[in-house]
């Protein structure tokens, strides 16, 4: 009985491994004349409709001292277009059942919509009246200042995991536009001013900085007609997007303590910068981060919690943007297990640089990444989510038909090379505490000098820098 | 000469043992027969009836004739010089011995040889399926949906969709917070996390190594009446999967140091959800407040002196009691068939023991007697305010208006109670709605983030206002049309993938008890009136039946 189910799991575990590549589904890509680009495919299963509509810029076009303002924009956007006040826009879009939203990312703000398909002209109206016609209204434009201000504060008052992001990105990126909160902080936000507003939508939204995609329940020759009329005649935007430099990597180790008096638990990020979406050995860099914090068997996983029992969750992460974005390790302990969390997992961090994987793990990640990825591109909304995403990054729809096959090529030989690339060794690490600093201040000095802020603080770097 | 030497004499114990040894071989024959050939078992229990009556008289026989060269003649009769009993007496010992030996070569051979199984039930026809969904109005109802019971009460539904090669597989345990008492709360949430760690005959961490090695991601999740337990994977991985499944249902160990280990996992999650957040503590104050006897007055994970103390027989109890076939359902979504998931679950599943059904929670809240209130001061930037009424349960008749009222009051940014606290007012920075509705009664929940320095009276009151007007002038035509739509967009996002689909299924099986009424749902919407949706707010918003809770700084320590 054992040794069948065993044939049976090795059977099952090859069959995985010679998985062919899993195909996006036909698209189709139309550039407009104002150079926005338009990608489209039907999918007839549900009454739906997914858009997604990427406009480049997002919050690296931020100023620095007004970081948040693509956040503010966006969520202005919703506040009234066309001839819709900000209660008539929300109404109309929810009376039919479907909602549009909109979210600035680091090098995009990203409108997504979805609708019944019976809808489908109320979609496309609502969608160009929000992206073209915005009334960003001043007393709006307050409010949102305000409220956008109050969630961050209530994020400190909150489960801090939130706000690790914006602790980190500002610690690890210094000044470079990543170190930018997206959503900014109470104090960016408040030197913000509606003229600001005005000027950021003329300089980063028209149709040159469009890739609208849709997905769904419709004609696809129909839909392609009636999108280059309502969009086809959009200006450019005024701006010019900027040219970002890769950011430093940084040398040494350094502490940021942010005091949460009372805190429980310490919840702490630590990493340097990584690589850029172009990084070449993109398949090796997957499996990689798998094993060490990307799954529930991860060495970090095992380690932390399984084994140890110190913490709920233990993660690594690679972030990649056009230049290098962050690689971190995240995880909590409770306050008195705060350094044996921590040392353990820099040690992990050590034993990933000098043990790396072999044959058995790279390919149990492999048979991982590839019976988990159908199911990303299952939804209308996430295909077009995906067309989007590669358009913006320039890198075709080959970069998910050839992915099995990149997989398949991941010795532990070069495996051990992309470690090598992109994870920082241990003694360069930034690290990010948030919790009691009162309990934890002397113990965590021995990771390198400690800067230290209150959580009440209204920002996510001290006030010196 | 004695009566025992002339028995000996005349073979009569030589015959009852022949006739033994021949009506065992030929019984043992018979019942092999009625097992094999599909006969009556009747004919091998007549056949021992005529065997016992036919003892006694062979044995008469054998003291009345005896065997001569002459043939039989009766035994007083025969010359004593003549008689021939002994060579009698010898051909009867070999047909003993000979007996004896082909009976014994059966019974081993029969070991040896490999068990006869019966032909699997491959046909559909065999399924115990129900009557398929199947509405005339509709041409795209699912009508690929089969479901079939195992004989020890495990219940399968399945749901085939062959867009991607992947399946989800959600087992719901009916097992709760609602099944807990002092002393042993939290311990379905930690149940949850045991189901992970390893069984007879795999070590902790095996489970999910094989799971995530054949492509197959894994969580599970407690609530206040149910633990779900979900699989995403590639069709390959299917059997493995199950195999999984079954090992650890089956034969879970509860190893008393994974134990002990798993209690701090557990805690720091309770730290990170609850005792770090203010929204964590007073959310599960609300609950502690709300209900005076109900089990959903305990946290799901449990107050912290349990997590310290529950036992290893409560652990075990909790298993045997909860984790059997007939207090679970089983939904497959994705690229599978019926019939396999059939086959493997009667091969994989069958074998666990059903179990006596778990003790009923009959406990029922008793009606609120009058409005509660609750403040607690802890350092806070923005002030929280929560409001509960007693609600109704997942499967009450108003279940549906309920939910249409909720979204008319709280869901996005054109519901009553956003416009007017949030955008008209700025009394709260944002406004949310919840309903815990489970197998009992739960609680209609409102939660507000104030600004920092927020006027809490001001929102509650404001709050109240918008409340009573849903009760005392209900809502019109169009909101509930707007509400109607978000339901049913809400519907079709739900069943475009393989894992809500599995979800829907088992949420509509379990609470509503039949998975079919998921589908009744467009249906059902179209129905509602602004009248019936009136009337549940007038029942439920009334001060009698409301618990406030606040959570704010320590008056003078309020933040900038």
């Amino acid at each position: 009985m054992k040794l069948r189910c065993l044939l049976l799991a090795l059977l099952a575990v090859a069959g995985a491994a010679t998985a062919q590549d899993i195909r996006l589904p036909d698209y189709e890509r139309v550039v407009l004349d104002n150079g926005a680009v338009l990608l489209l495919a039907e999918k007839h299963d549900v009454p739906l409709i997914g858009m997604r509509a990427t406009m480049r810029g997002g919050s690296v076009t931020d100023p620095a001292d007004k970081a948040g303002l693509s956040h503010l924009l966006a969520a202005a956007l919703q506040k009234g277009a066309g001839g819709r006040d900000a209660a008539a826009f929300a109404e109309a879009a929810a009376s039919v059942g479907g909602f549009v939203d909109v979210a600035a990312a680091l090098e995009s703000t990203d409108l997504t919509a979805e609708f019944l398909s019976r809808d489908v002209e109320l979609m496309i109206e609502l969608v160009a009246d929000l992206l073209m016609r915005p009334a960003l209204a001043e007393d709006e434009f307050e409010k949102e200042r305000e409220r956008a201000s109050a969630l961050i504060s209530a994020a400190r008052d909150g489960s801090v995991g939130g706000l690790m992001p914006a602790y980190a990105g500002a610690f690890i990126f210094g000044d470079h536009a990543y170190g930018k909160a997206p959503r900014g902080s109470e104090s960016t936000l408040a030197a913000i001013e509606h003229a600001d507003l005005q000027h950021h939508y003329e300089a980063h939204f028209g149709g040159d900085r469009l890739i609208l995609s849709v997905v769904g329940d419709f004609d696809l020759a129909a839909m392609k007609a009636r999108l280059s009329e309502v969009f086809g005649a959009w200006e450019a935007a005024s701006g010019e997007l900027p040219t970002l430099e890769p950011a430093p990597r940084i040398e040494g180790r350094r502490v940021l303590l942010v005091d949460k008096p009372g805190a429980q638990q310490t919840y702490f990020w630590m990493g340097n910068v990584g690589v850029g979406i172009d990084y070449a050995q993109r398949a090796d860099l997957r499996i990689a981060n798998t094993l060490f914090g990307g799954r529930f068997t991860s060495m970090l996983m095992t380690a932390l919690r399984v084994e140890a029992g110190l913490t709920y969750g233990a993660r690594s992460a690679v972030a990649q943007h056009s230049t290098p974005g962050h690689v971190t390790i995240r995880s909590s302990a409770e306050t008195a297990m705060t350094v044996e969390a921590i040392d353990m997992a820099i040690a992990l961090l050590g034993k990933l640089h000098e043990d790396g994987a072999d044959e058995e793990m790279v390919a149990s990640a492999r048979n991982y990444i590839m019976g988990q990825f159908p199911p990303t591109l299952e939804t209308a909304a996430s295909l077009a989510t995906t067309f989007a995403w590669l358009e913006l990054y320039g890198l075709g729809r080959d970069y998910i038909d050839t992915y099995g096959t990149a997989l398949e090529a991941v010795t532990p030989e070069t495996l051990a090379a992309a470690v090598g690339d992109v994870y920082p060794v241990s003694d360069n690490l930034l690290i990010v505490l948030v919790g009691d600093a009162e309990a934890i201040r002397d113990a965590v000095a021995r990771y390198g000098p400690v800067t230290e802020m209150s959580i009440t603080e209204p920002r996510f770097r001290p006030a010196s820098e | 000469m004695s009566l025992f030497s002339e028995l000996r004499r005349r073979n009569v114990f030589k015959v009852a043992l022949l006739y033994a040894v021949a009506s065992w071989l030929l019984v043992w024959v018979v019942r092999r027969s009625v097992d094999g050939l599909g006969l009556s078992p009747w004919i091998s229990d007549y056949m021992l009836l005529l065997l016992a009556v036919g003892f006694p008289v062979a044995l008469i026989f054998a003291w009345t004739y005896e065997i001569t060269p002459a043939g039989l003649q009766k035994a007083v009769a025969v010359d004593q010089t003549q008689s021939i009993v002994y060579k009698t007496g010898q051909k009867l010992n070999a047909a003993v011995a000979v007996l004896a030996v082909l009976g014994f070569a059966a019974v081993i051979g029969e070991r040896l040889l490999p068990e006869f199984t019966p032909p699997p039930k491959e046909t559909l026809e065999e399924f115990p399926i129900r009557p398929v969904f199947d509405f005339s109005a509709r041409a795209d109802v699912p009508k690929e949906i089969a479901s079939f019971n195992l004989p020890n009460g495990l219940e399968v539904i399945v749901w085939p969709d062959h867009d991607i090669p992947n399946v989800a597989l959600y087992y719901f345990v009916r097992a709760g917070g609602r099944n807990e008492y002092p002393g042993v709360t939290g311990i379905a949430h930690f149940f949850e996390h045991m189901m992970f760690n390893g069984t007879k005959s795999r070590d902790q961490g095996e489970f999910d190594s094989e799971m995530e090695a054949a492509g197959g991601a894994n969580n599970a999740s407690t609530s206040k009446d149910v633990t779900v337990y979900m699989d995403w994977f590639p069709r390959s991985a299917l059997e493995t999967v199950i195999e999984l499944e079954s090992d650890r249902l089956l034969n879970l160990a509860i190893d008393r140091g994974v134990v002990e280990t798993e209690r701090g996992a557990v805690y720091s999650e309770r730290r990170q959800r609850i005792d770090d957040s203010n929204f964590g503590i007073l959310f599960e104050q609300m609950f502690a407040n709300a209900y005076v006897a109900h089990p959903y007055q305990n946290p799901v994970i449990g107050w912290p002196t349990d997590i310290e103390n529950w036992t290893q027989q409560d652990l075990e109890d909790f298993f045997r009691t909860y984790y059997a076939p007939n207090n679970i359902t089983m939904i497959f979504s994705g690229d599978v068939t019926p019939e396999e998931i059939y086959l493997l679950a009667d091969q994989y599943f069958s074998p666990i023991p059903r179990q006596h059904p778990p003790p009923a929670i009959t406990i029922v809240e008793p009606g609120q007697r009058g409005e509660r209130r609750f403040v607690i001061e802890k350092d806070a930037q923005t002030p929280l305010l929560h409001v509960a009424f007693h609600g109704g349960a997942a499967d009450d008749e108003d279940a549906l208006q309920r939910s249409l009222l909720l979204s008319i009051l709280g869901e996005g940014d054109s519901s009553r109670l956003h416009r007017a606290l949030v955008e008209e007012e700025g009394l709260a920075v944002s406004v949310g709605v919840y309903d815990s509705a489970g197998f009992d009664p739960g609680l209609v929940y409102f939660y507000l983030t104030l600004p920092p320095g927020g006027d809490v009276a001001a929102a509650e009151a404001r709050l109240l206002e918008e409340l009573d007007r849903a009760a005392t002038q209900g809502v019109d035509e169009a909101e509930l049309e707007k509400a109607r739509n978000l339901q049913l967009a809400a519907f079709w996002r739900e069943l475009e993938t393989i894992r809500g689909k599995a979800s829907a299924l088992g949420n509509y099986e379990v609470f509503n008890g039949d998975y079919e009424t998921l589908f009744a749902v467009p249906e059902k919407l179209a129905e509602t009136t602004p009248e019936a949706l009136q009337s549940v707010a007038a029942a439920m918003f009334r001060r009698e039946n409301m618990t406030v809770g606040i959570l704010h700084a320590p008056a003078g320590d309020e933040a900038q």
